[in-house]
């Protein structure tokens, strides 16, 4: 396995604080993020799990310092960069960036692909544009889209095309960690499946290393080694892929399983959750999962369970595996 | 219901878009058919027309029939279909959340569609809309009645419009991508409560989508759309373990499925043509991995493969 | 050239503020001499014309393909091309018109009251032999094609002149408006917390300004100047613009390229100069030609009551000359009303056919 650690993130909080009022009282916060730890290796994939409402994207996005976090640390080999000033930060910009979900609203309408995708290097000073043009020619070419369309408008492309755009975006600074929210939830199957796949061409090319954020554990079956699952705010299961899939402990793990998209053994007795993801604002007390779950036991109401090992490489936060 | 032959062309400045091309299935009582394929391929204008929800212009249903009763809803007066529509077949946007008019409480909207269909009494329609809404598991339907729409969920909404689409006991059902945009655990609840529906109402559902793994857990059967044309149909069952289609069984293939494991996955290379400058020939074949001479020249033909189960692809011509 | 042209393009902040500080040398220099270098009215034409030179027709320029899909989609709407020609005719009219028409001042009682060609009116004339009113068929000249008022002056001079006028004032002012309310209104949107809220209470009370009381108190200090007018209106007229743009820039910052932007590390001002402003522009454009028909009808409404500006004939004044005698000399008064109804019109068009161009959902 890789010993490289590249990020490293610490009971990581993030809260939307909720005010009411004329003067803005403050009444609460809206815990979307709280208390999240996990590390991911070079040129590892770590699959983040969780529908919505459950934070996944606010941690990307705080992980990025587009989000100011609240509490925590995140280190990158070693540096915090929790407390970084906007100058040193620009270091930051040049190791991790981003792929967005909505291909049609994470590209500038009134930029060209060639512009949007070279961006990034007018910003690090690459002012010569002969030299701009050729970088992002090579990059364009990288994810499969042809040259002479770079003085094309996004709109002139179709959604997975205008996905391979901002992933030629991000590659522009040669970043070493990408955290994708969702690149593919919304295209088409068969161009879900040419995305994934380009992925994990450029991740054995460049050594790359993902945070994929997903609603589904079967598109983040394939590019994964390692899972997360989420749940309002906090990762209730991290393990390898195969211990996820062959020995899912957490019973939201194992909703989720056989919740997935498969074709496969259809009568296998789902598991259905009843009720809808309680809010952020108001998490349930004790285990944030126990009004949902189908093997509570009395404790879960009143302690929240603590995240902990229960086999080398695979922890879960359930009072059942305690 | 029977559709044949329906053709419903979009006539844009830009030319001519044949949405649909030559869509005919059967639909039986208690019976579950999909409509399967991509964005774009024409399976939600195929709902609308059966309705003639269809905007006209620029939309128009060039040719086809679709008996239901003993009517052909494509060419029945307007008072008659205004009759069939919502009461005996009532349908289900793909965005619920549009669907629902924000300045209404839940209440409200649904008797309102009680009220418009069955003109019964205020007591009366509140008793039935909270039934409904219990029916389709909507947890504490009493309090629900007095909710505005943007206090519910995705999926709470997705439940009230089914609730209201069933407050006239429609005979049929037409749910466009319900699952689509609600999390994975919601999806299943939905699908749930589209199998209650089928087996205690013996309701006949036409269902939208392009997810095939709700295809094979709700379906019956199913048609396997491509711009606009159907590629294969047959029972879904069969459709899933033995596809004939090369498009088809791209589709399977590339499902990320949670229980396969390979290292790439595979994928159906190219993209969907212009529906404005449609190639000649098979529309498939610039993307197809058995394409032969003959698929550029002409476009196939309908094959039986076998009971319930038709094929069009070159590939299949002549077998029985 | 084309070297020059990009390298100008490039610096257009430094080209602007050098252009700026030149003018406003000048300017000063101006108020020491008594020979006017520039009457006041012409700093403005210099300075929009450079701003837009610069930051409109430049972009227009370098963006080629988008400029054309733009332009395509506006052609399809008839209307809108019919707007687009009127304006550009009463453009040209206004350009090239003084140097072919009469001068629109000239009093000349010898030929008052004369219809436009192709009418005879028949007025009652005091004949000087006979002493008494007698009736007298009176026909058009080819002199003065559209007639002239009660005191002679050459109709056709005048709606020239009014044409600039109108013109000058509609799009003067409306460019002070919405400069003024995109700078504002973007800023607000892109700071938010105190300064939006300070920003928008500001616009709220701006809003509550009585426009006319104010209008016809620096009339009554400095008196009736087109330039004045120019100023009033602009300096008042910005706080609906604000507001709506305020409101799409807000929707634009959450948009997922300018996170993608940020996350690339693009500072405020790039974030604000290379993504939010081009996206609001097309709101701009819209808001533009749909508020000039709104300040070209203000500017008229102030001659017709008087407070125009005297020395220079626009519709207005002549309608309000028009109107005493709407039964003899009908003309005086439909020619400039006919004018006026068919530029609003024609604005209207075309900003409903550019809206519809812009807006990406719309089925062309």
């Amino acid at each position: 396995m890789h010993n490289n650690r590249l990020l490293e993130v610490e009971d990581l909080k993030k809260y939307y604080p909720v005010t009411t009022g004329f003067i803005s009282r403050h009444i609460g916060d809206v815990k979307a993020v709280d208390g999240v730890s996990f590390e991911i290796s070079e040129g590892e994939t770590l699959g983040l799990v969780g529908e919505s409402g459950c934070g996944k994207s606010t941690l990307g996005r705080t992980i990025l310092r587009l989000e100011e976090p609240t509490a925590g640390e995140i280190r990158y080999r070693g540096v915090d960069i929790t407390r970084l000033d906007k100058k040193a930060l620009r270091f930051w910009r040049r190791e991790v960036q981003m792929i967005f979900q909505d291909p049609q609203a994470s590209l500038d309408p009134r930029l060209t692909i060639g512009a949007s995708v070279g961006e990034a290097l007018a910003i690090c000073g690459v002012t010569d544009e002969s030299e701009r043009f050729e970088k992002v020619a090579r990059l364009l070419e990288k994810v499969g889209i042809e040259v002479e369309m770079a003085m094309h408008y996004p709109h002139e492309f179709s959604g997975g095309q205008k996905q391979r755009i901002g992933i030629a975006r991000a590659l522009a600074l040669n970043p070493k960690l990408i955290i994708a929210d969702e690149p593919v939830s919304a295209l088409d199957v068969s161009i879900q499946a040419q995305i994934l796949n380009l992925m994990m061409d450029l991740q054995e090319e460049l050594g790359l290393a993902y945070l994929f954020i997903a609603h589904d554990l079967s598109v983040i079956r394939h590019l994964s080694h390692r899972i997360a699952v989420m749940y309002l705010g906090k990762i209730v299961e991290l393990a390898s892929k195969k211990e996820t899939f062959d020995n899912p402990s957490h019973p939201y793990t194992q909703a989720l399983l056989s919740a997935a998209a498969t074709l496969k053994e259809l009568d296998r007795g789902r598991i259905l959750l009843p009720g809808d993801v309680p809010s952020p604002l108001n998490p349930p007390p004790g285990c944030r999962f126990h009004t949902r779950c189908h093997r509570r036991l009395p404790v879960c109401n009143r302690e929240e369970p603590r995240f902990r090992e229960i086999e080398p490489g695979h922890l879960v936060a359930c009072h059942l595996c305690s | 219901m029977k559709v044949t032959n329906l053709r419903t062309y979009f006539f844009t400045r830009r030319g001519v878009v044949k949405a649909v091309d030559g869509v005919s299935f059967e639909l039986k009582r208690g019976e579950c058919l999909c409509l399967v394929g991509e964005s774009g391929c024409g399976k939600t204008v195929t709902a609308l027309s059966l309705l003639r929800l269809v905007d006209s212009p620029p939309g128009k249903i060039v040719t086809g029939e679709v008996r239901y009763d003993h009517l052909d809803l494509i060419t029945c007066p307007e008072e008659e279909l205004r009759r069939v529509r919502g009461k005996e077949i009532a349908m289900i946007f793909q965005d619920s959340q549009s669907a629902l008019n924000p300045v209404f409480t839940i209440g409200d909207q649904i008797t309102e569609q009680i009220k418009l269909h069955l003109g019964s009494e205020e007591k009366e329609t509140r008793r039935q809309a909270i039934s409904l809404m219990t029916e389709v598991g909507m947890p504490d339907a009493e309090r629900t009645m007095d909710y505005y729409p943007h206090q519910l969920s995705g999926g709470m909404k997705q439940r009230v419009m089914i609730a209201m689409s069933l407050s006239c006991d429609p005979k049929i059902l037409i749910a466009d991508e319900p699952t689509t945009a609600v999390d994975v655990t919601i999806k299943a609840q939905i699908i749930d409560i589209f199998r209650n529906l089928k087996a205690k109402r013996q309701m006949s559902l036409i269902f939208i989508t392009h997810d095939l793994s709700v295809v094979a857990e709700i379906g019956d059967r199913a048609i396997v759309m491509y711009a606009g044309k159907p590629c294969e149909t047959g029972t879904v069952a069969e459709i899933l373990r033995h596809p004939r289609h090369p498009y088809t069984i791209g589709l399977i293939n590339c499902l990320p499925d949670a229980s396969v494991t390979t290292t790439r996955l595979t994928s159906i290379p190219g993209t969907p043509p212009d529906p404005i400058d449609l190639p000649p020939g098979c529309l498939f074949q610039s993307r197809c991995s058995q394409a032969m001479p003959v698929c550029v020249e002409k476009e196939p033909l309908e094959t039986i493969v076998s009971e319930r189960h038709t094929v069009i692809c070159h590939l299949y011509r002549g077998e029985p | 050239m084309d070297k020059l042209v990009s390298k100008i393009g490039k610096n257009r902040n430094l080209v602007l503020v050098l252009a700026i500080s030149l003018l406003s040398l000048v300017g000063v220099l101006d108020i020491f001499l008594v020979d006017k270098i520039f009457a006041p009215i012409v700093y403005f034409y210099i300075a929009f014309g450079i701003v837009l030179l610069l930051y409109g027709v430049y972009p227009l320029y370098t963006n080629r393909r988008l400029t054309r899909y733009y332009l395509d989609r506006t052609k399809r709407n008839r209307l809108a091309i019919f707007g687009l020609a009127f304006i550009l005719f009463l453009i040209l009219m206004a350009v090239i018109g003084p140097f072919f028409t009469l001068d629109p001042t000239a009093v000349n009682f010898e030929e008052k009251d004369l219809p436009p060609l192709g009418f005879t009116i028949e007025q009652s004339v005091y004949d000087a032999e006979t002493g008494k009113l007698v009736r007298v068929s009176v026909p058009s000249t080819i002199e003065h094609p559209l007639g002239t008022d009660n005191k002679g002056r050459d109709m056709l001079a005048m709606l020239v002149s009014g044409a600039r006028v109108s013109l000058q004032v509609g799009l003067l002012a409306t460019l002070i408006a919405l400069i003024l309310g995109t700078v504002i209104g973007v800023l607000s949107a892109y700071l938010g917390g105190w300064a939006d809220n300070i920003l928008m209470r500001f616009t709220d009370i701006m809003m509550t300004f009585p426009f006319f009381l104010l209008l016809v108190f620096v009339i009554f200090i400095f008196g009736p100047n087109l330039a004045i007018i120019v100023l009033v209106i602009g300096l008042t007229g910005w706080t609906g613009a604000a507001r709506l743009i305020r409101s799409e820039a807000l929707s634009l910052r959450t948009r997922e390229f300018v996170l993608a932007s940020k996350a690339l590390g693009a500072s405020d001002s790039r974030l604000i100069f290379a993504h939010l402003i081009p996206n609001v522009i097309s709101l701009v454009i819209v808001m533009a030609t749909l508020s000039i028909p709104g300040v070209i009808l203000a500017e008229a409404a102030l001659s017709f009551i008087g407070l125009g500006d005297p020395t220079v004939p626009s519709w207005g004044t002549v309608l309000k000359a028009g109107q005493q005698t709407l039964d003899t000399a009908w003309w005086v008064a439909v020619e400039p009303g006919l004018m006026l109804f068919l530029t609003v019109l024609a604005f209207n068009f075309l900003g409903d056919g550019l809206r519809d161009a812009f807006d990406p959902k719309s089925g062309l």
